[in-house]
C-alpha cells in the first residue's frame, strides 16, 4: 500500500474542505439559508480493517448515493447518511411542509441530487486544484442497513482501499452527520499518492 | 514612504495552505516578513508580540472561526488589514467579511487569489 504521510492526508483535507466549500454554497442557494458543511478528517484504510466504528454506523438504516469516477484514478464513492436525517434534509431542500411520508416518494430523486451536489464539488475541487479531469457516472441511490454497506465494502476485492471522509452537514437546525466513502483499487491509490506528490512537490 | 517590507500572518488550520499562501506571496514580495498561526487563538495571542501590517485568516478551524478571531484582533488592533481567505464562500460569510472591513477571497490558493488578497492590501495604505 502506498503510504500517506501527514502532509498528504492534510493537503487532501483541505481539497475535500474546498469541496465542501462548494456543496455548502450550492446547498445554501437551493435552501435560501446558511449551510455549515465541514470535513474534519480523511482516513484511508484497508478495506479488510473497516467497522461500523469507523464509518459510525449505528443500528439504523442508511440511505447511500453512489457514483463512480474516472480519470488518472478511478474511485466508486459512496456517500451514506442516516435515512430519517437525510429525508429531513430533503424536506428543507425542497421547501415545502410536505411529511415524511410524502417525501419519501421523492427520495430517490432529491437524495441522487444531493449526494450530486457534494460528490462532484468535492471531485471537482480536487479536479481543480490537481489539473485533471474525472468523468462522473449517474448517481445511484439505495437505501442499506449498516451490515449491508460493510459487507459490500470489504466483499469490493478489486478496490482494496477505502478512502473515508466524515462529513457534518447543518441545514437550518437540522443537523446530520454523514460520511463520504470513495473505493479504491491499488493503482489508483497509487495514481493519487503522486498527484498529491506533484501538487507538493509545486509548492517551494 | 511607506516600507517595501512588511509583515504578514497566515492564519490557517492547515499546514499545506499555509504552505502554499506562504510559497505565493512570497514569490511576488520576497521581502515580507511572514509567520504563521494554526488557529484563531493563537493568532490572537501571537499579535500581542509581533503585530504584523496583514493578515489571511481562514473561516473553519478549530476552536474559534477565523470571523470571530479576525474581528476580535481588529477590535484591539484597527491597523491590521485582514483578509478572510476561505473555502467557505456562502453569502453569510461574505457579509460578515464586508462587515468587518474586507474581503472574502475563495479558496483554493492559486496566483489570481493571492493577487485579490494582495490587491486588497495595497488598497488599504
Amino acid at each position: 500500500m502506498s503510504s500517506l504521510s501527514e502532509l498528504h492526508l492534510d493537503a487532501l483535507a483541505e481539497v475535500f474542505s474546498i469541496g465542501a466549500g462548494r456543496a455548502a454554497l450550492s446547498l445554501s442557494e437551493i435552501v435560501g439559508d446558511e449551510v455549515r458543511i465541514s470535513v474534519p478528517s480523511v482516513q484511508i484504510i484497508n478495506s479488510e480493517d473497516i467497522n461500523s466504528a469507523t464509518l459510525s454506523l449505528n443500528n439504523g438504516r442508511f440511505g447511500a448515493v453512489n457514483q463512480h469516477f474516472r480519470g488518472p484514478f478511478n474511485a466508486e464513492a459512496v456517500l451514506l447518511f442516516t435515512e430519517d436525517q437525510a429525508l429531513k434534509i430533503v424536506g428543507d431542500m425542497m421547501g415545502s411542509q410536505m411529511s415524511i411520508d410524502e417525501l419519501a416518494e421523492f427520495e430517490h430523486e432529491a437524495m441522487c441530487e444531493l449526494g450530486n451536489i457534494i460528490l462532484n464539488a468535492c471531485l471537482s475541487a480536487m479536479a481543480d486544484i490537481f489539473s485533471f479531469t474525472l468523468e462522473s457516472s449517474l448517481p445511484d441511490y439505495a437505501v442499506a442497513s449498516a451490515d449491508e454497506i460493510l459487507h459490500r465494502l470489504k466483499e469490493n476485492s478489486t478496490q482494496p482501499y477505502i478512502m473515508v471522509l466524515h462529513i457534518d452537514l447543518t441545514i437550518e437546525k437540522r443537523h446530520t452527520a454523514g460520511n463520504l466513502v470513495f473505493l479504491l483499487s491499488s493503482a489508483s491509490l497509487d495514481n493519487l499518492v503522486s498527484h498529491l506528490d506533484q501538487f507538493l512537490g509545486n509548492i517551494t | 514612504m511607506d516600507s517595501p517590507i512588511k509583515k504578514l500572518l497566515i492564519v490557517d488550520d492547515s499546514k499545506v495552505s499555509r504552505m502554499l499562501i506562504r510559497s505565493h506571496i512570497l514569490a511576488r514580495r520576497p521581502e515580507w516578513i511572514i509567520s504563521e498561526a494554526a488557529c484563531g487563538e493563537e493568532a490572537i495571542a501571537l499579535i500581542d508580540n509581533d503585530l504584523p501590517d496583514y493578515c489571511t485568516m481562514d473561516i473553519n478551524m478549530p476552536g474559534i472561526s477565523g470571523t470571530d478571531a479576525a474581528e476580535r484582533m481588529l477590535s484591539k488592533y484597527p491597523s491590521i488589514k485582514i483578509v478572510i481567505f476561505s473555502a467557505n464562500i456562502q453569502e453569510t460569510h461574505q457579509e460578515r467579511a464586508r462587515l468587518l472591513g474586507t474581503i472574502l477571497v475563495a479558496k483554493p490558493v492559486t496566483e489570481k487569489s493571492i493577487t485579490l488578497a494582495l490587491n486588497c492590501f495595497s488598497d488599504s495604505k
